[in-house]
């Protein structure tokens, strides 16, 4: 059914002392900056890249970054129920009665459940990774230029419209990204765009230099404005292994929500939090005490915190086997991968097995550290919320500073990330999500060579990309999926209108 | 908000026509028969500006609720950090890295959150220090050299 040997290789690779240790740091950073509001995986994961640069082995480098991004969602939990704020946008839901319960005395209990949900979730997603991946690796291979155009289009506009809240900005940004990717040499001609006369300018813009503008300082910035300081919920945490009545109440819950994220969050852009939106409504409709939502229900809790796990790590699958990354987190693995000499896509699995399947199974092995890490000691993640953000401001941007003259040695590639990050800023204000802008800088090169290979191919003829059968269905599928969101938003907007008159 | 949606639909407007203006006049849209360096960069700024429209559009008549960019004052601490910061990368190269990362930390602490002298110039040098053992030491980051390193 799937690769045991591959997985047994990668077990020996993930239980390597070295890339256990950077499991478990990967883990604890995760679960830190989950629990810290305002420090998203993103921008941890770019602030590290750097870092990573330095570790002689991918698998390494890798093991650590995904621990982050699927520890934060285990860390997320946290903030949401003792705070009422979400600690990163995928424990929004997470609030709503995880904060009533902890209201109520039942912190010990949320903050087990979200645990448990987790580690049951994140071990589900992992399962399915195992057995997926491998077919749709080997499917991938059949891949042509035109194929992966029309991949990274559909892809592309999925972000887009399932991520933010009005797809027209969101596309605004997808477009600005490839505008930025564009910016150097070209991948074909060798030709130099948009250099304006600047030296720096014509080798192509650094994928750190902008994911840390954006997600390092644009973060700072857009924290900077707010100086009232948040407080912990006086309750005493106590209790937090659940009870058997409170995981008889969850336990479904934490299998739908596991089954909504795997599915939701192979999707690119559906991700975490849209997993967790959509498990909370099953939830609510599920349940036979739907009133009791919003007033602490702990399946409440329990779904969407599985969900936003399992689309945690379902989300690997397209990164891993098609080269597609599907969210802001999982594009800085890419960009890792690709400093690292590797390219992640079909190839991986067959030219760099020890990556994929050491990566994999380091996960089984977070999973269980997180569960530890989150059940016993949630008292001194909660104590973590005490650190004062007027430090670890300026420590931040320290790093953000350092680690991106480390990468290429540059002062001008400062230059560009105060700018990205004053850019950042200001599209933050005005409810632009960033998420695509860096998916499509991301995409941006492997569109643009898969676009004119394809072309060359066919002479000129943009048929290519609809004859085939693979690409034709994947740019039906993308024209559908725009038409319908005209169709719905104009529905919208006339019912809007009927009410108003 | 609804007027500076219009400004930001303005702003990727003009982006889109320096990058159409590029793509047409500096670069190749098509380079013997086949697209050239120019071609998608163009096919981009067409749609952008489509878009850029699109969003101005869509933003045209009153307010209903109007909503301040900024809340009163909330711009002072992101622009101070972003006038220290830029402090920090001018004199980066002069007075070497360790040493403006702690005038970046204390500056930051004095001026930003309005610390007391000792604490800041205490968090700034101990941050130095941390940045030295770990990029210098460390990791060998190749770091310009300055008054004091």
């Amino acid at each position: 059914m799937f690769d045991i040997v591959g997985l047994w290789q990668g077990f020996q690779i993930a239980f390597s002392p070295v890339n256990l240790l950077w499991c478990f740091i990967g883990s604890v950073l995760g679960t830190a900056v989950g629990v810290l509001p305002g420090l998203g995986p993103a921008a941890t994961i770019a602030l590290l890249l750097p870092i990573s640069m330095k570790m002689g082995s991918p698998v390494t480098a890798i093991i650590l970054m995904s621990g982050i991004f699927y520890g934060a969602m285990y860390g997320g939990s946290t903030t949401s129920i003792l705070l009422n704020i979400p600690g990163e946008a995928a424990s929004v839901v997470t609030c709503i009665d995880g904060y009533q319960m902890a209201k109520k005395g039942r912190a010990g209990p949320a903050l087990g459940v979200a645990a448990i949900g987790s580690f049951v979730a994140g071990t589900f997603g992992v399962l399915g990774m195992t057995v997926m991946a491998p077919p749709l690796a080997e499917a991938a291979l059949k891949f042509g230029p035109p194929e992966y155009f029309s991949l990274t289009v559909l892809g592309l506009l999925l972000a887009t419209y399932l991520t933010g809240e009005s797809p027209l900005k969101g596309l605004i940004m997808a477009i600005m990204g490839l505008v930025l990717g564009s910016v150097g040499l070209d991948p074909l001609s060798g030709a130099v765009r948009f250099d304006f006369g600047i030296a720096d300018l014509q080798s192509n813009i650094d994928f750190v230099t902008i994911a840390m503008g954006l997600f390092g300082v644009g973060e700072i910035l857009i924290s900077l404005e707010s100086s009232e300081a948040a407080s912990i919920l006086t309750t005493t945490i106590k209790n937090v292994f659940p009870t058997m009545a409170d995981l008889a109440r969850s336990g479904w819950a934490m299998v739908r929500g596991s089954v909504i994220g795997f599915a939701v969050g192979i999707l690119p852009g559906g991700g975490a939090v849209l997993s967790s939106l959509i498990s909370y409504a099953v939830e609510k409709k599920a349940s036979k005490h739907p009133e009791e939502f919003g007033h602490g229900a702990i399946e409440g809790v329990a779904g969407p915190e599985a969900a936003n796990n399992a689309a945690a790590s379902s989300s690997f699958i397209p990164l891993l086997t098609l080269g597609i990354p599907g969210n802001a987190s999982t594009a800085m693995i890419f960009a890792a991968l690709l400093i690292h000499g590797i390219t992640p896509g079909p190839f991986l699995l067959k030219e760099h097995a020890d990556v994929f399947w050491g990566v994999v199974a380091s996960m089984y092995i977070g999973n269980v550290i997180l569960v530890v890490l989150n059940l016993p000691l949630v008292g001194m993640w909660a104590q973590l919320l005490r650190v004062p953000y007027a430090f670890m401001a300026p420590l931040i941007m320290v790093l953000t500073l350092v680690g991106v003259y480390s990468v290429n040695n540059s002062v001008f590639d400062i230059w560009v990330m105060l700018v990205m990050g004053i850019f950042g800023y200001l599209a933050r204000k005005l409810k632009f999500d960033l998420g695509p802008l860096l998916l499509a800088f991301v995409l941006g090169p492997i569109m643009e060579r898969s676009l004119r290979q394809a072309l060359l191919m066919s002479h000129g003829g943009f048929g290519i990309f609809f004859t085939r059968p693979i690409s034709g269905a994947l740019m039906a599928t993308a024209i559908l999926f725009v038409l319908y969101n005209l169709w719905a938003a104009r529905k919208k907007q006339r019912g809007g209108q009927a009410t108003a008159a | 908000m609804k007027s500076w949606q219009r400004y930001a639909g303005l702003f990727f407007l003009v982006v889109a026509a320096i990058v159409i203006q590029q793509s047409i006049w500096v670069l190749r849209l098509f380079d013997h028969g086949q697209p050239g360096s120019g071609f998608m960069p163009f096919g981009l700024g067409v749609i952008l500006a489509i878009l850029a429209l699109g969003l101005i559009a869509t933003q045209r008549g009153p307010e209903e609720r109007r909503i301040p960019f900024w809340e009163p004052r909330a711009w002072l601490h992101p622009l101070l950090a972003v006038i220290i910061t830029a402090v920090y990368i001018v004199v980066f190269d002069d007075i070497g890295a360790i040493t403006s990362v702690v005038v970046l930390v204390t500056g930051w602490l004095l001026f930003v959150e309005r610390k007391s002298v000792v604490v800041a110039a205490g968090t700034g040098v101990l941050t130095g220090l941390v940045v030295y053992l770990v990029f210098d030491r460390l990791l060998q980051t190749p770091f310009p050299r300055g008054i004091l390193f």
